[in-house]
């Protein structure tokens, strides 16, 4: 099943399946280390809701839901 | 994008014989705190017009072997350049500059974040120049109980791995040296030049080496989070505790910017008014000593008084920014500043609007896409600088005499204001002016936390602070030096040694020509004198009152006397009385609104890379003010308030 990376629970791991967004902004997740078939986790989600904090590659990220939402995970 | 068609006054392109070599790496992988070691503080940015880019450039320190030149460049994400930053250093990078033409590249990797660090290499090393591999927060490895081998790492990517810590400034004299031999000898090929540049295959290439040599580990093991940031990201991003550490974190900074200033500010402020003095002294009264008494000195004064609290701003947001806070402050306040159109990063400049629009507008450049980073440029002046301090400290106490608290309590009102209005300045601007397709993406790194650095934050403070000097002196000086020189001469000059009276002067007419506009305000030329020259900053209308109102004394009676000037003057051949309440809130509604600092015009043009917006904001902010100030003194002298 897919989810996108925006609802899913925090501190569990999922897998990345597929970017689907903006072309420009899903090749800058590329770069940043969001690339399928990769773990991530979301640590936190800031107090007012937005941003969430990601691990991937050993980083903290922080994302709009907005971007996380590009990220589809399973 | 073309990015050297006119940055005729910028790289000092000297053609040297000293090897020029490139940090290149990801942002936050230490390449500027690198820089700082290798060159000991000694570097100046370099602006490219046209975009809010700058480069760094330097020449390494003489006791650390033959000279290097350095250049930081920005840091990049990948090939695929969107920001005009990362398309400056690929241009670089690949040899399309005409003014950087780097001979070496030193890599700057973060040793905690191999892979993505890494995965950059393979676009660097297609270049075939010399490669060397700076291991940066090689403490941080250590910290959490792990290793890394470095001679493993070496024979893995084919290329020098030299471990440095910025700290101590260990591994530089290594890093230098390694350079050195590895261009001295011919190019060797290396594992890196064959990575791919696609960043998908990119990355399975870097891990796929790094696990060949039993550098990471083979097997599938989720990577671990450092669990001391784990534990500060806890409260630092609390849902209850999260804003309140980050409003301490704000009120602590705000104290020190103005009350630990204070003391520095008052002393260079009388030294510099005894200095004048001593000058006109020693040298006896002529036109030109008072020139450069009152004009010169007076004006670099102007600029060196607001120098400690700059210092003091610089040095605690560096020290926020390396511990990690920083970017978690961001985070935090994102949702809000993103509804308005800004950036999280946006709320840095505007904090440092507070103390001074000018480091606010070099603090913008953190902010990644333009459009953002213009409008946070855009609001900036209305941030209550620190400059109009002394004018509304005047102002109240004309209107509000004998009760501080009361005094108290509008400033804090006005610094309210100034933060409600910019935001809702930046909330219109960004739906009706700079209008967008998609908001830009955040996508910020948190950087883990760690003890700040001290020495290489005190180097960048004084980089920062120095800049300052550079960029906003010169335009504050020449500025005073022409107010000076327009409020000294006029037609009529009366004698050499004593220039023509204010009320003769070229100020005093200009004040008399634009007097029709300041009726509707409620004030006369006199008070137009102070608001031109408030233009060279804005607490010099104090200073010029005082002059126009004929009031003598030193610094200590001097507000006091022109507080009782101002409480009986009238227009001249009448008894209507100038300051009335409703002609204060005139001027201090003018000075809320009004962009009247030159200093802040000319850095914004630079910054900008034209004058489109900082003439743009110059109208619309003096316009707005005069026409806001114009309707408060009109409703509330028809609702009776005289």
């Amino acid at each position: 099943m897919l989810l996108r990376l925006s609802h899913v629970p925090m501190n569990r791991w999922f897998r990345i399946a597929k970017l689907d967004g903006p072309k420009e902004d899903c090749n800058r997740l590329l770069d940043l280390g969001f690339t399928p078939g990769e773990e991530v986790l979301v640590t936190h989600t800031a107090p007012l809701g937005d941003p969430l904090v990601i691990h991937v590659r050993g980083a903290l990220l922080a994302l709009r839901k907005r971007e996380a939402a590009w990220i589809w995970v399973q | 994008m073309d990015c050297h068609s006119s940055d005729t006054e910028v790289l000092d392109a000297v053609p040297s014989k000293d090897l020029t070599v490139c940090l290149v790496g990801m942002p936050n992988a230490g390449k500027t705190t690198l820089m700082n070691a290798l060159t000991g503080g000694n570097f100046h940015t370099a602006n490219y017009p046209g975009v809010t880019v700058s480069l760094m450039r330097g020449k390494t320190k003489a006791d650390l072997g033959p000279v290097v030149n350095i250049v930081d460049l920005p840091g990049v994400h990948s090939s695929i350049a969107p920001s005009p930053e990362e398309e400056l250093a690929c241009s670089v990078i690949e040899g399309r500059n005409s003014r950087v033409k780097p001979e070496a590249f030193v890599l700057v990797v973060d040793a905690t974040q191999l892979e993505r660090h890494l995965k950059f290499a393979g676009f660097v090393a297609h270049q075939k120049k010399p490669i060397v591999v700076a291991l940066t927060m090689v403490d941080l490895v250590a910290r959490n109980h792990k290793t890394l081998d470095v001679a493993k790492l070496e024979k893995a990517l084919g290329v020098p791995v030299i471990p440095v810590d910025a700290r101590t400034g260990k591994g530089a004299r290594e890093l230098l040296s390694a350079l050195q031999q590895a261009s001295a000898r011919p190019l060797q090929s290396n594992t890196l030049a064959v990575l791919p540049t696609d960043s998908t295959a990119a990355f399975d290439a870097v891990r796929a080496l790094l696990q060949k040599n039993g550098i990471v580990p083979r097997a599938d093991v989720r990577p671990e989070i450092d669990p001391l940031t784990r534990k500060i990201d806890h409260y630092a991003l609390h849902k209850v505790w999260g804003f309140p550490i980050f409003l301490v974190a704000l009120i602590s900074l705000f104290g020190a910017i103005f009350w630990a200033a204070k003391p520095f500010m008052d002393a260079i402020d009388s030294a510099f008014g005894g200095l004048g003095n001593l000058f006109i002294r020693v040298f006896g009264e002529s036109m030109v000593v008072r020139f450069l008494a009152n004009g010169i000195i007076a004006g670099v004064g102007s600029v060196a008084v607001f120098f400690p609290q700059i210092m003091i701003l610089f040095f605690l947001m560096t020290l926020l920014e390396d511990s990690g806070y920083l970017a978690r402050g961001a985070a935090l306040v994102d949702r809000p500043l993103a509804a308005l159109g800004l950036h999280g990063r946006s709320f840095v400049p505007m904090l440092s609007g507070f103390a001074c629009a000018i480091p606010a507008v070099f603090a913008a450049r953190a902010i990644p896409s333009r459009r953002e980073r213009l409008l946070t440029i855009w609001i900036i002046p209305l941030m209550s600088c620190s400059a109009r301090l002394p004018v509304y400290a005047l102002l109240l106490a004309a209107v509000l005499p004998a009760a501080a608290w009361k005094q108290g309590l509008s400033l804090a009102a006005i610094y309210i204001c100034s933060l409600l209005v910019g935001s809702l300045m930046a909330g219109v601007a960004s739906r009706f002016v700079y209008k967008y397709k998609s908001p830009s993406m955040l996508a910020m790194e948190l950087p883990v936390y760690r003890i700040p650095r001290w020495k290489p934050i005190l180097r960048m403070t004084w980089a920062r602070g120095s800049s300052y000097l550079k960029r906003a002196g010169r335009p504050i000086v020449t500025v005073s030096a022409i107010l000076w020189l327009i409020s000294n001469f006029g037609t009529t000059p009366q004698s050499f040694v004593a220039p023509t009276p204010m009320d003769h002067s070229f100020a005093a007419q200009l004040g008399q020509k634009i007097e029709p506009a300041l009726h509707p305000m409620g004030v006369d030329w006199r008070v137009g004198v102070g608001l031109i020259s408030a233009f060279a900053a804005r607490e010099v209308f104090v200073s010029s009152m005082a002059i126009v109102f004929h009031v003598n004394g030193d610094e200590a009676t001097r507000q006091d006397g022109l507080l009782e000037q101002m409480r009986t003057a009238t227009f001249l051949g009448t008894t209507q009385r100038i300051f009335t309440p409703a002609s204060i809130v005139g001027l201090i509604v003018f000075f809320f609104f009004s962009l009247q600092c030159f200093a802040t015009v000319a850095v914004v043009r630079k910054e900008t890379g034209s004058w489109k917006i900082a003439g743009l904001q110059l109208a619309f902010y003096t316009g707005l003010g005069y026409v806001l100030a114009v309707s408060s003194v009109q409703l509330l002298r028809a609702l009776g308030v005289a």
